[in-house]
């Protein structure tokens, strides 16, 4: 049941590695990643906790906008100091978010994140000063790494690269480690896994506060890719755009998030140049996947590999 | 006066509006006893066991375990003070292996349900735990099977197990047979025989054969109160008893 087999990962380190010599479009790529991470940590609440977060965009603003003014205000900050920055204000968000939306039950407390994302948007908007509202906040220095220059894109893909792979890795010993398995007795039973003795509110908002802090991690190196934080990072077509991302791949994974995230940048980069109107194919496809493959893109992966253990059943509901 | 009992309720009662489900009833289970609760359908027995287990909050009176108060513990706490349940509704982690049920139960019981780098499989103990629960209850070759494709029958012992693999001192047991026929009714009683000679039970059973045979002591309730109590010899010589509830079972 080890998620973390190092064979599919290591297929994934050399599929990433090789990726700009196949597609000649770094900043793509790059994004991918960065789209890879955010749908992870969505597909870390929905495959695993049951846990259906509709502002995803939130955390993402949240670390986008840390690391940007830290790199527009303060000179010769190291981009791990960025990332890092990033990574505690989006935990510390979604803690807050987490505590106060799993107040409620079920439904409500899905659209209490969807009602904190409005609140983060409006809130970036309206503080123009700090973030530059609907201009967004511009002049993100992109530092070097241990003295390597990463102004080259290819450069700072393979430094995107590292980071998504050490996170997307410490995600999937997440997933097999004790605290993993509560939260799938959780996503089956919540009232259950109570009477055998868990806090479960305390994994909850524990698991919310790690899918923030890796969601922060995307929105500094998000910042960093094109020097310039948009409002988009916080606004709720991003979170959108997650949900999408991880549906399409699918929860029954952890690897069907990144699928998803690839799919879904590479298609509607192809989709727009071909035809104005092209989130309407997005949103055929992303049906088409949804209606007929419930586990999402990668279950084509488990229905090729049938002696794969499901760890887990596809979305039942939502 | 019986000795002080390991559980013991003073005037306990439930209201649900106008229903008094649990109406001022004081049980006394003994330590190493199994105390059998019955009565018709709608009597308040599994009310009561929400009391006892914390799933909900009496109207007023006290629950108390080993002469400490707990009537305002919730469900997490009188699980580690080691009151484990099983329910009527199989309740269960339906997606995940039969084994997984039993372990993540188990896991419960370690410090180390915050541990997020190492595999869950290192908790060695755990794992033998899990798995002697399993064998124990018969379901060893079962358990790779996702719970919620189990027959009835291994569902109800999967029940059992779950609230065993928590290593109760205190286990209470609603309806484990409800709903179970022939051959499957016969495993589960069988099951619930080993238990009786281990563990400290409060079982709720329609099953009156079951009941009488196992009881050291049977309190019957009916409309939210208790109607009677005593052994089984006495419960059966009752004529309250056998009217409101023996009677009409034949
Ligand atoms: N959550 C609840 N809300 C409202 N009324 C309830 C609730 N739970 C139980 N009741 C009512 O309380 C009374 C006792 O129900 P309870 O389930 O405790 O009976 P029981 O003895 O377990 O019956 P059975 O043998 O059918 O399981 C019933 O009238 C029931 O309708
Ligand atoms: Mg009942």
């Amino acid at each position: 049941m080890n998620v973390a087999r190092p064979g599919a990962f290591l297929v994934l380190v050399a599929l990433v590695a090789v990726a700009p010599l196949v597609v000649h479009y770094p900043v793509l790529l790059t994004q991918a990643l960065i789209f890879g991470l955010l749908a992870a940590a969505f597909n870390l609440l929905l495959g695993e906790l049951g846990f259906l977060s509709f502002g995803q965009a939130t955390f993402n603003g949240l670390g986008a906008y840390a690391a940007g003014l830290l790199l527009v205000h303060v000179a010769h900050v190291p981009i791990l100091v960025a990332l890092l920055v990033a990574a505690l204000c989006g935990a510390g968000g979604a803690l807050v978010v987490g505590a106060l939306s799993m107040q409620g039950a079920g439904v409500y407390a899905v659209m209490l994140t969807f009602a904190f994302n409005e609140l983060a948007f409006y809130l970036a908007f309206q503080l123009r000063d700090l973030t530059g509202g609907d201009n967004g906040l511009r002049g993100v220095v992109r530092p070097e790494f241990i003295g390597i220059s990463l102004a080259g894109e290819n450069a700072y893909y393979y430094f995107v690269a590292a980071v998504f792979l050490v996170v997307f890795y410490a995600l999937l010993r997440l997933i097999d480690s004790p605290f993993g398995h509560v939260l799938r007795a959780i996503r089956e039973n919540e009232p259950r896994a109570r009477a055998i003795g868990y806090d479960t509110r305390r994994f909850k908002v524990t698991a919310f506060t790690i899918s923030g802090a890796v969601s922060g991690i995307a929105g500094a190196a998000y910042a960093m890719l094109y020097g310039f934080v948009p409002l988009e990072v916080v606004n709720f077509d991003t979170s959108t755009n997650i949900v999408i991302m991880g549906l399409l791949g699918g929860t029954g994974s952890p690897y069907g998030a990144i699928v998803g995230a690839a799919i879904f940048t590479l298609l509607s980069d192809r989709l727009s140049r071909l035809w104005a109107h092209w989130p309407l194919l997005l949103g055929i496809l992303f049906c088409t996947v949804v209606l007929t493959l419930r586990g999402g893109v990668i279950e084509i992966v488990h229905r090729l590999r049938p002696s794969t253990p499901r760890r887990k059943a596809p979305l039942r509901s939502g | 006066m019986t000795p002080v009992g390991m559980l013991r309720t003073e005037k306990l009662c439930k209201s649900f509006g106008g229903t008094v489900a649990v109406d001022s009833v004081d049980l006394n289970v003994r330590a190493a006893s199994l105390h059998a609760i019955i009565g018709p359908n709608g009597a308040g027995k599994t009310t009561l066991f929400n009391l006892l287990a914390g799933e909900m909050r009496p109207t007023s009176g006290g629950v108390f375990f080993e002469d400490r108060e707990i009537t305002r513990l919730d469900v997490r706490e009188r699980s580690h003070l080691g009151i484990g349940r099983s329910f009527q509704r199989t309740n269960i982690f339906r997606a995940l292996s039969a084994y997984e049920n039993v372990r993540v139960a188990a896991q419960s019981r370690t410090q180390a349900s915050f541990a997020m780098w190492e595999p869950a499989t290192r908790l060695r103990d755990v794992a033998a735990r899990a798995q002697a629960i399993l064998d124990d209850a018969g379901l060893a070759a079962l358990a790779v099977r996702t719970a919620g494709e189990l027959a009835g029958g291994d569902q109800r012992l999967l029940e059992i197990a779950i609230a065993l693999a928590t290593a109760p001192k205190l286990l209470l047991l609603d309806e484990p047979s409800q709903g179970l026929s022939g051959e499957d009714a016969l495993r589960l009683m069988a099951r619930i025989r080993t238990l009786a000679e281990r563990y400290t039970i409060v079982l709720i059973e329609h099953n009156m054969n079951l009941v009488m045979e196992l009881s050291d002591e049977i309190t019957v309730m009916n409309f939210g109160s208790i109607l009677a109590r005593g052994t089984p010899a006495e419960i059966r010589a009752d004529p309250q008893v056998r009217e409101a509830y023996l009677g009409s079972r034949g």
